[in-house]
């Protein structure tokens, strides 16, 4: 349709019509630069050059940060007290605000007709997660509950009670489900992990503390009871004032049916299968030994 | 609902044997079942206590509510200004079938500040910046409502009159005993002559 153009096109139609470029007739935007802060130099800030008048201050020979004289440090006086104990093993969430979500729906970045994943929202570029830097996924936040109007099949590591009421509210299906640190880089990033030519390994189940949490209805948990999970939809819609929509009435009810197995990690793909990138393929074992610990 | 339901179930047998991974879902199941069963009795010495605790809340039907929005009051720059957060629910006591009759009389009579001049209860909120949470505020007010206008005069069980008869009869015979006693003193420092 159109001719791919040659890097610079007009510019070098505009150079062969102009004189020679030197550094004469060279010069930087307005603007484009800045000049320093020049500090001590010039009538007014020369003699004692910003310094002030002797002692310590003018001479360069201040104590050290926190100082206070000889007097116990505020830093110091105070008793330790472990806020900050395990930081680094506690498993953060990426907050994933509705507004936000709304907003690549609306632009089209990541598509409402198809069940929203972890790569979904990150091929979409709407979430950055670092797996290494102790993130455990994505939590759904209901800032912009107002103003959320879009009916989709969600699945997030935690999610809060408002954010469930904006999506079931719009007739949609949130499911909270737990990744492993594993699982989740390869969830992440699949096209890496395929190239690498290992076998889907299965997603791990979640540890003693995070397991209440995923076997409460009301939390949406992908291991907890659907019976129950159906009360919770009723109750949650009776606290927040919407009439719960009827899901198996929508012509999208098969898409927003799908949910993922427990050990699965991504739709379509099962554990243990091999997929082979560069010729397209995929590989499943055969031998019973491995079908059994991979269906286990 | 139900077909929903079975759906989903189905939807869980997408991968390879669903069956043992089940196995696995239960016995972390049977785990947590374990813990659960230290709080089942609670002894209470009367009936009273179970009373403020039941669970029969009365449904409340949104469809028959009268939901509308409003700007809130107070200071909040141009958020309060704008957003309209401020979240009232109304609807006509004497035409609500969903309380019971002898309930909406109460409520009537309780609330009569609440009570518009068309005899519809009147519920704000706007505890909040967000529109849903004010509303779910304003539900939560009206089944406290119903709830305390619900509440029926304490009965005493059979536990309860035997218990109260004992207790009486328990005094009686011990302000007798005392009296008794009391005497039996007296008469022992009275002196007799003769």
């Amino acid at each position: 349709m159109s001719f791919p153009k040659k890097p610079g096109g007009k510019a070098l139609d505009v150079l062969q019509n102009l004189p020679r470029i030197t550094l004469a007739n060279l010069r930087p935007e307005p603007g484009a630069r800045q000049t320093d802060k020049r500090r001590g130099r010039g009538q007014h800030g020369g003699n004692r050059s910003g310094r002030g008048h002797k002692g310590e201050r003018q001479r360069g020979n201040r104590p050290r940060l926190g100082f206070e004289g000889g007097q116990t440090p505020f830093y110091l006086a105070i008793p330790k007290y472990g806020f900050n104990e395990g930081h680094s093993r506690r498993p953060q969430y990426h907050p994933l605000t509705l507004k936000r979500l709304q907003y690549l729906i609306d632009l089209g970045r990541v598509d409402p007709t198809q069940p929203i994943d972890l790569t979904q929202l990150v091929n979409a570029r709407g979430v950055t997660i670092q797996p290494l830097k102790r993130d455990y996924g994505v939590q759904l936040v209901d800032e912009g509950a107002d103003i959320f109007a879009a009916k989709i099949n969600i699945e997030v590591q935690r999610a809060t009670e408002g954010a469930i009421a904006a999506i079931e509210r719009n007739g949609g299906v949130i499911t909270t489900s737990f990744y492993d640190p594993i699982s989740l880089d390869i969830l992440i990033k699949p096209v890496p992990f395929f190239v690498r030519g290992q076998p889907i390994p299965k997603r791990m189940l979640p540890g003693e503390d995070m397991l209440p949490y995923y076997t409460s209805a009301d939390n949406r948990g992908y291991l907890a009871d659907p019976d129950k999970i159906q009360q919770a939809r009723l109750a949650l819609a009776q606290k927040y004032g919407y009439i719960l929509p009827d899901i198996s009435k929508d012509e999208l009810y098969h898409m927003l049916a799908m949910r993922k197995d427990i050990r699965q990690i991504f739709f379509g793909l099962s554990p243990g299968w091999v997929v082979n990138m560069p010729e397209k393929k995929i590989l499943k074992p055969t031998d019973e030994k491995l079908l059994k610990y991979y269906s286990s | 609902m139900a077909a929903f339901i079975a759906r989903r179930s189905c939807v869980f047998c997408r991968c390879v044997g669903i069956n043992v991974i089940r196995q696995h879902v239960t016995l972390r199941n049977g785990v947590l079942r374990h813990t659960n069963k230290t709080f089942q009795s609670s002894v209470s010495y009367g009936t009273r206590e179970t009373a403020g605790t039941q669970e029969t809340q009365v449904h409340i039907p949104v469809e028959r509510l009268t939901i509308s929005y409003s700007r809130s009051s107070g200071p909040g720059g141009q958020h309060v200004n704008k957003v309209s957060t401020k979240a009232e629910v109304r609807f006509h006591v004497q035409t609500a079938e969903w309380i019971p009759e002898d309930v909406r009389e109460k409520i009537l009579e309780k609330n009569k500040t609440r009570i518009t001049k068309a005899g519809e209860l009147l519920v704000t909120s706007e505890l909040s910046r967000s529109q849903q949470r004010n509303l779910s505020d304003c539900i939560q007010k009206i089944s406290a409502i119903i709830a305390e206008a619900s509440e029926k005069p304490h009965e005493p069980t059979a536990e309860d009159i035997a218990l109260r008869a004992a207790r009486l009869e328990k005094r009686n015979k011990e302000r007798l005993r005392k009296k008794k006693i009391h005497s039996a003193t007296k008469q022992n420092r009275r002196v007799d002559f003769d």
